[in-house]
C-alpha cells in the first residue's frame, strides 16, 4: 500500500512531513518519537488508517480503538500538565507573598504587597484594587488604599514598564510603594473618602460580605438588587469581586477587584485562588495594623519615660536649688540680726547724740548703710524663697484682704484709700500663696511709697476664660513706658541689690510660677499693674 | 503701764528691745529660750508676748502654740529674721509678725496696735 503519512519511513527530509517545521530537524531520524509526537495527530495519517481500516485487515479496528483512545489520553495529560504548571506558578506565587507578609510588620509595606499581587499579571492579574479597612474607634469600614489604572492606555502603559522590568512579586511591590503609593493615594483619594460604610448598616454588600467572611462576585451591579446605585456608580463597573479580610474571626477589612479595563470575566478559580490568598493578607495586615498601635504606645512609654527622666532630674535640680536657697537663707538670717543689733543700738545711740555732736554723722552713716543692707537681705531672702514655690489652691479675694490688711498702716500714714472690688463666685488659684501674697504687698507698697500723698488705689478681681485677672491700678504718678520696663525688668544694669528691685523680683517670682504679671502707664497718669493666676494645674510650667 | 515679755536668743536683741520698749513706756522682761520663758510667765502677768521664731535649738511657734492653748488672752506677736514665715498656717495663729530690722518702728506700732485691740476686745467682753 503507498501510504500518505511518513511512519513507514526511518528517515525523512524536510517537506516530507507537513507538521515539522524548523526547529524540529532532530525529528527526520527519529522514526518512534516523529510517529508519537506528531504522526498521531497528523491529517495524512488519520488518511491512511481510513485506507488501512477499508483493507479489511482485522487487526485494523484494534488500531483505530487504541489510536483514539491513545489520542484521548494525551490531550487529558497535556490538559493536566497545563493545570500543574498554572498551579506550580501559584504555589510559587503565594510562597513568595507568604514570605513577604510573614516577615514584614509594616502596613505599607503589607497593603503595598497584597495589592500589586492582585493587580499583577505574575499574580492574579486583576486590573483594579480597592482596600477598605475597619475602622474600630469610628465604627466604620472605610476606603484605605486603591491600585489600578484609570484607562486603556494608562493600563497598557503600566503593563508595558512591567513587561520591561522582569521583577518578582517583592521586588514589584517594592517598586510601588516607592514610586506609585503616594500617586495612587492621590489619584483614587476623593473616591475612597467616599467610600466609607457604617458597620452598623448591615444591609450595605461590603458589610454583608464581611459577615459572610467568603468572596463574592457581583455581576451586573447597576441592576444588582443587593448594591446600592450610589456604590455601583461610585466603582463604575458592573463586575467585581468582593474578598473579606477575616483574621481570628474579626474583621480586618475587604477587597474589591475588578477587570475594569480588559473586561475578562472573573472565574470561579479566580475566586478560590484570591480566597487562598485572602488568609495571610488578612492576618499580616492586622498584625502590621496592631504593630503600628503598639509603636505608637511604645511611643508613648517611651515619652513617658522621658518626662519622667527630665521629672527626675528637675527634682534633683530642684533639691540643688532648694539647697541653695536653705543656704542662702541661713547665711541672710546669720547676718540679719547682727545687721540689726548694729543698726539699732545706732539709732538708739542717735536719738540721744545732739546734732551738734561731731560723731552724730558717723552714726548717721551707720544708720543709712544698715538700712541699705537690710534691704540687700531682703531682696536676697525673697529670691531665694522663690527658687522652690509650693503651690496650692487659694481664694484670691481672701489672698488680697490680707494684702490690704497688712499694708493699711502705710496707707494710713499716706492718706492714701485702697478700694477693693472683689469678683463674685470665683474659683480658688493654683498659686505659691507666700510668694504671690509677697508680690502683692510689694505692688501696693511701691504705689504707695511712689506716688504722692492721699492717692487712690483700685484694686479688682475677675474670672477671664480660665485665669483670675488681679487688676490694682494707680493714679497717682506719671511715669514712661521704658522707665516701669526698668522697673520691671530683673536684674537690669540700672539696678542694684537693696535698690528697689521689688518689681523686678515680683515679676522673677511670678514667671516660675508661669503667672503673667504685666504693667502699663496710663496716657491720663498712673499704672495698671494686671496678673493672670491659673486655676488649673496643668496651666503650671 | 503694760508689762512685755520678749523671748529671743540673741542677748543684744533683748537688750535693744528692752531699752527701746521702755522708752516707749513699757515694762519689758526679757528671757533667752522656752524655759526661761515659762519661768518668767510663772512669776507674773504679761499683757502682750514678743517671740523670735528661731531660737537656737528650740522652735518660737512651738512656744507660741503653747501660749495660745495655756494664755489664750496674752496676745503674742512674732518677730523673725525670716520673712518668709509671715505666710506660713503656723505663724497665722499670732496676733502679728514683724520680720526683724534695725528699725523697731514697724514692731512698735505693731505692739500698739495688738494692745489696743486687746484692750478693746477687754471693753466690750469679745
Amino acid at each position: 500500500m503507498d501510504w500518505e503519512c511518513c511512519w513507514d519511513r526511518d528517515v525523512i527530509a524536510l517537506g516530507d512531513c507537513p507538521n515539522i517545521r524548523e526547529g524540529d530537524e532532530d525529528l527526520f531520524a527519529s522514526r518512534r518519537r516523529r510517529i508519537l509526537e506528531k504522526c498521531c495527530d497528523c491529517e495524512n495519517f488519520k488518511r491512511d488508517l481510513i485506507r488501512f481500516r477499508d483493507s479489511g485487515h482485522p487487526l485494523s479496528q484494534v488500531f483505530s480503538l487504541v489510536h483514539e483512545e491513545y489520542r484521548r489520553q494525551k490531550s487529558q495529560i497535556q490538559s493536566l500538565v497545563s493545570f500543574l504548571d498554572s498551579k506550580t506558578l501559584e504555589v510559587r506565587f503565594l510562597h513568595e507573598l507568604g514570605l513577604v507578609l510573614q516577615t514584614s510588620v509594616d502596613l505599607e509595606e503589607v497593603l503595598s504587597v497584597a495589592l500589586t499581587a492582585i493587580t499583577a499579571g505574575k499574580g492574579f492579574g486583576m486590573n483594579r484594587a480597592f482596600l477598605f479597612m475597619t475602622d474600630r474607634e469610628r465604627d466604620r469600614l472605610q476606603g484605605y488604599l486603591a491600585i489600578g489604572p484609570r484607562n486603556y492606555e494608562e493600563a497598557s502603559q503600566t503593563w508595558h514598564e512591567i513587561a520591561s522590568n522582569d521583577m518578582d512579586l517583592q521586588t514589584l511591590a517594592q517598586s510601588f510603594r516607592k514610586n506609585k503609593l503616594s500617586f495612587e493615594r492621590a489619584k483614587f483619594h476623593d473616591i475612597l473618602e467616599r467610600l466609607s460604610v457604617p458597620l452598623s448598616d448591615t444591609d450595605h454588600i461590603l458589610v454583608k460580605a464581611m459577615d459572610g467572611k467568603h468572596p463574592v462576585l457581583i455581576e451586573d451591579a447597576f441592576h444588582h438588587p443587593e448594591v446600592a446605585p450610589e456604590f455601583a456608580r461610585l466603582l463604575g463597573v458592573d463586575t467585581f469581586l468582593l474578598m473579606p479580610l477575616i483574621s481570628r474571626n474579626r474583621r480586618v477589612g475587604i477587597i474589591i477587584a475588578d477587570n475594569c479595563i480588559t473586561h475578562r470575566r472573573i472565574s470561579e478559580e479566580d475566586m478560590r485562588s484570591l480566597e487562598t490568598f485572602a488568609f495571610p493578607v488578612a492576618f499580616a495586615v492586622e498584625r502590621a495594623a496592631l504593630y503600628d498601635r503598639l509603636q505608637v504606645e511604645l511611643n508613648r512609654v517611651t515619652e513617658a519615660g522621658n518626662k519622667l527622666k527630665e521629672q527626675q532630674e528637675l527634682i534633683v535640680r530642684m533639691e540643688k536649688m532648694a539647697l541653695v536657697g536653705r543656704i542662702t537663707s541661713s547665711i541672710a538670717h546669720s547676718i540679719r540680726n547682727p545687721l540689726m543689733i548694729i543698726g539699732g543700738f545706732a539709732r538708739s545711740m542717735l536719738k540721744n547724740t545732739p546734732a551738734s555732736d561731731p560723731k552724730r554723722d558717723f552714726i548717721e552713716s551707720i544708720v543709712g548703710e544698715t538700712r541699705q543692707l537690710e534691704g540687700v537681705l531682703d531682696e536676697i531672702l525673697n529670691y531665694s524663697d522663690s527658687l522652690y514655690p509650693t503651690r496650692d489652691f487659694w481664694d484670691v479675694n481672701y489672698l488680697l484682704e490680707g494684702v490690704i490688711r497688712d499694708t493699711g498702716e502705710a496707707q494710713r500714714l499716706r492718706g492714701y484709700s485702697c478700694g477693693f472690688s472683689p469678683g463674685d463666685g470665683l474659683p480658688p488659684a493654683w498659686i505659691d500663696f507666700k510668694q504671690v501674697a509677697y508680690c502683692l504687698r510689694t505692688i501696693v507698697q511701691s504705689d504707695i511709697e511712689e506716688i504722692e500723698e492721699g492717692g487712690v488705689i483700685g484694686i479688682s478681681t475677675y474670672l477671664e476664660g480660665d485665669g483670675i485677672v488681679i487688676r490694682i491700678e494707680d493714679r497717682g504718678r506719671r511715669i514712661g513706658r521704658e522707665e516701669l520696663d526698668a522697673m520691671m525688668t530683673p536684674f537690669s544694669s540700672t539696678q542694684d541689690l537693696g535698690a528697689g528691685l521689688g518689681l523686678a523680683l515680683c515679676k522673677t517670682m511670678l514667671q516660675k510660677q508661669g503667672i503673667p504679671f504685666g504693667g502699663e502707664p496710663l496716657p491720663e497718669g498712673g499704672i495698671v499693674y494686671t496678673i493672670i493666676l491659673p486655676t488649673r494645674k496643668e496651666e503650671q510650667t | 503701764m503694760s508689762r512685755i515679755l520678749v523671748v529671743d536668743d540673741e542677748a543684744n536683741i533683748r537688750v535693744l528691745y528692752a531699752d527701746e520698749l521702755a522708752e516707749e513706756g513699757y515694762e519689758v522682761v526679757t528671757a533667752g529660750n522656752t524655759t526661761e520663758a515659762a519661768e518668767r510667765l510663772r512669776e507674773g502677768q504679761f499683757d502682750l508676748a514678743v517671740l523670735d521664731i528661731k531660737l537656737k535649738n528650740e522652735s518660737g511657734i512651738d512656744l507660741l502654740q503653747q501660749l495660745v492653748k495655756e494664755r489664750h488672752d496674752m496676745p503674742v506677736i512674732l518677730c523673725s529674721a525670716f520673712s518668709c514665715y509671715k505666710d506660713d498656717f503656723s505663724a497665722w495663729l499670732a496676733d502679728g509678725y514683724v520680720v526683724k530690722s534695725s528699725d523697731l518702728s514697724e514692731l512698735k506700732q505693731e505692739i500698739s496696735r495688738v494692745l489696743a485691740k486687746k484692750a478693746q476686745r477687754a471693753k466690750t467682753g469679745l
